[in-house]
């Protein structure tokens, strides 16, 4: 080697400026150590003639396996944006890739539930400012446009939430959902992470829509548990009966007196008062349910 | 019979009279089973209960009545049946696939299902089964753009993942081209640790160039357990071959030397008696039962 900097290899150098032949044979085979690593390494960067020693005592099935690997992780994906901010908040990564596979946490989805809250949400903002026409006003609502307005909104924003949650267990959103059940993984707990986490991406816009509407204040916030109970419901139901008979359920436990209460010009009652009390109780009852009854999930849907 | 129930109390992999029905339909009626360690064909038309039998087998599926027993773990308590779970490579006969995952990305979803959480470990494990089947260049592929055959190189890959001791294949050489089937046969022959393995196909010369025993399903029950030899055995002194189909045979069909070959129960005039195959003993067995 004739480069000006001192050599790398000086200190493993044999008489003729390169390592010795056990030392190359000790590196190729991982048994080389700390300095000795690092020299050797920098000395095969401009030596062909110890790189073709080397090549000797290489194990060429190891080199092969050694390759494999890297390109597997490079393959395996590290995720976009998102999923590595998630990594820093200290969510490990292998939940991260057990929820790539929940199609309501997929961009494609999110952007389908914020374009139907942007229209319910957005028709509301057009009666408060006047572009639509609104309904009459009425009792402790005077000052707001009539209640009316809000009854797509508060119809469809809770069911939004359920089906991001349905899609997150049905087995017919999930095309590998035979191998989930006959993997270690519990099924519970897959199902768990799953339904709230397609749970939680869901209310942020629903919540946030709540806060754009031109309804009462407290909205959003009243609207929390009646879509949590909602959600309860359904994975408690589906314990007991076919899973998208449970989800069905569900829905139209929420939409029926939501229409009904709507006919009689008071779609508010549904979030209000004894509505709250309600939810609260079916909440309860369902999240028992569900860890009472929650070998059912690990049995997939076969009866 | 009696043979068979003997080895059905020490195998590896028991069943004891199952029965499954799905609504008016019997799928599986008192099957009895047992599976040692190496290679078992399961064989039978569709609509035998092969898949229920091995969707019974792999803990997706429960029996009506009848016992399971997989290593001595009974899959009806909840820790054993993780610790079977544990142990398990399945690949079930239509198995979907996330369609916007790599390759890779979907043999690390299931490797993660099977408790493969070391991410380093995870890679390793991945990198062998698609070396495996042959899938190293389509590693970071969308599994949209595989053909047929190579997703179900996926799905026999994913099963592997693991070393499963216990490999449950129903129809993994579906989609293959003969090549590849050749591929599968000796993959199987090199799988280390000897697990049980049982796989189900419609081809009989599957299981006559891989299976050292075989295990003939019909209409819900077990017709016929042994080995291909045997299987073939019981057909014979019934094939024959002649130049003109007859009508007295069971099951004809023309040869590609333009020939008939016959099976039946007896040789017309000018017939010659030819040795028995494996698919020459099923197809008897099929008859026998009724469902040819």
């Amino acid at each position: 080697m004739t480069s000006s900097s001192p050599d790398p290899a000086g200190s493993i150098a044999g008489a003729d400026g390169h390592p010795a032949d056990d030392l190359l044979a000790s590196y190729a085979t991982g048994r080389a150590g700390g300095v000795a690593v690092w020299s050797v390494e920098a000395h095969l960067t401009s030596c062909a003639r110890c790189r073709t020693t080397l090549a000797v005592y290489a194990d060429a099935e190891r080199l092969a396996r050694n390759q494999s690997v890297l390109l597997v992780r490079i393959a395996l994906p590290e995720g976009g944006r998102m999923r590595r901010l998630l990594c820093r908040c200290g969510i490990p990564d292998d939940m991260l890739h057990l929820l790539a596979a929940t199609p309501s946490l997929r961009k494609s989805w999110l952007l389908s539930v914020a374009g139907v809250l942007a229209v319910v949400a957005g028709e509301a903002v057009a009666v408060r400012y006047g572009w639509i026409s609104a309904g009459s006003p009425a009792g402790a609502f005077s000052g707001h446009p009539g209640p009316a307005v809000l009854v797509p909104f508060l119809l469809v924003a809770p069911l939004l939430v359920l089906a991001g949650v349905a899609a997150a267990f049905l087995p017919m959103f999930d095309p590998a959902a035979q191998l989930a059940v006959a993997a270690p993984f519990s099924g519970f707990s897959l199902l768990l992470i799953r339904a709230v986490s397609a749970l939680a991406a869901a209310l942020v816009p629903v919540l946030a829509a709540a806060l754009v509407v031109p309804g009462p204040g407290w909205l959003p916030v009243a609207l929390l548990l009646p879509t949590l109970a909602l959600c309860a419901f359904a994975l408690a139901a589906a314990t007991l009966m076919e899973p998208r008979a449970a989800v069905a359920t569900a829905g139209a436990l929420w939409a029926l007196p939501g229409l009904l209460l709507a006919a009689a010009h008071t779609p508010l009652l549904i979030v209000q008062g004894n509505a709250q009390l309600a939810c609260a109780a079916l909440l309860c009852a369902s999240a028992l349910v569900v860890l009472v009854r929650r070998n059912r999930f690990e049995m997939g849907w076969t009866r | 019979m009696d043979e068979m129930t003997a080895n059905v109390s020490t195998a590896a992999v028991r069943a004891d009279g199952l029965s499954r029905r799905y609504g008016a339909t019997r799928a599986l009626g008192g099957v009895d089973l047992g599976l040692e360690r190496g290679i078992t064909g399961l064989l039978g038309p569709n609509g035998a209960g092969k898949t229920t039998l091995l969707s019974i087998l792999a803990t997706v599926n429960e029996p009506d009545t009848g016992n399971v027993s997989v290593f001595g773990l009974d899959p009806r308590d909840a820790a054993e049946r993780v610790e079977i779970r544990r142990r398990l490579g399945y690949l079930p006969q239509e198995l979907g696939y996330h369609r916007h995952f790599t390759v890779a990305g979907f043999l690390g979803y299931v490797a993660i299902l099977k408790e493969i959480t070391d991410r380093r470990r995870r890679a390793e494990e991945v990198a062998k089964v698609l070396a495996a089947v042959g899938l190293e260049a389509r590693a970071r592929t969308r599994i949209r753009a595989l053909s047929g055959g190579m997703r179900q190189r996926l799905g026999i890959a994913q099963a592997l993942l693991g070393q499963p001791a216990l490999l449950i294949l129903d129809e993994p050489t579906a989609g293959l081209d003969p090549e590849q089937r050749l591929r599968f046969r000796e993959l199987l022959s090199e799988l280390p640790g000897n697990p049980v393995i049982v796989l189900s196909t419609h081809q009989a010369d599957d299981i006559a160039a891989i299976c050292p025993q075989v295990v003939v399903l019909l209409q819900g029950q077990v017709r016929f357990a042994g080995t291909p030899a045997e299987l073939a055995a019981a057909a014979a002194g019934h094939v024959w071959t002649a130049a003109e189909r007859h009508p007295s045979a069971h099951v004809s069909w023309r040869g590609g030397d333009g020939r008939w070959r016959h099976i039946g129960d007896s040789p017309p005039a000018g017939a010659e008696p030819v040795a028995p195959t494996v698919e020459d003993g099923y197809l008897l067995l099929s008859h026998a039962a009724g469902t040819r």
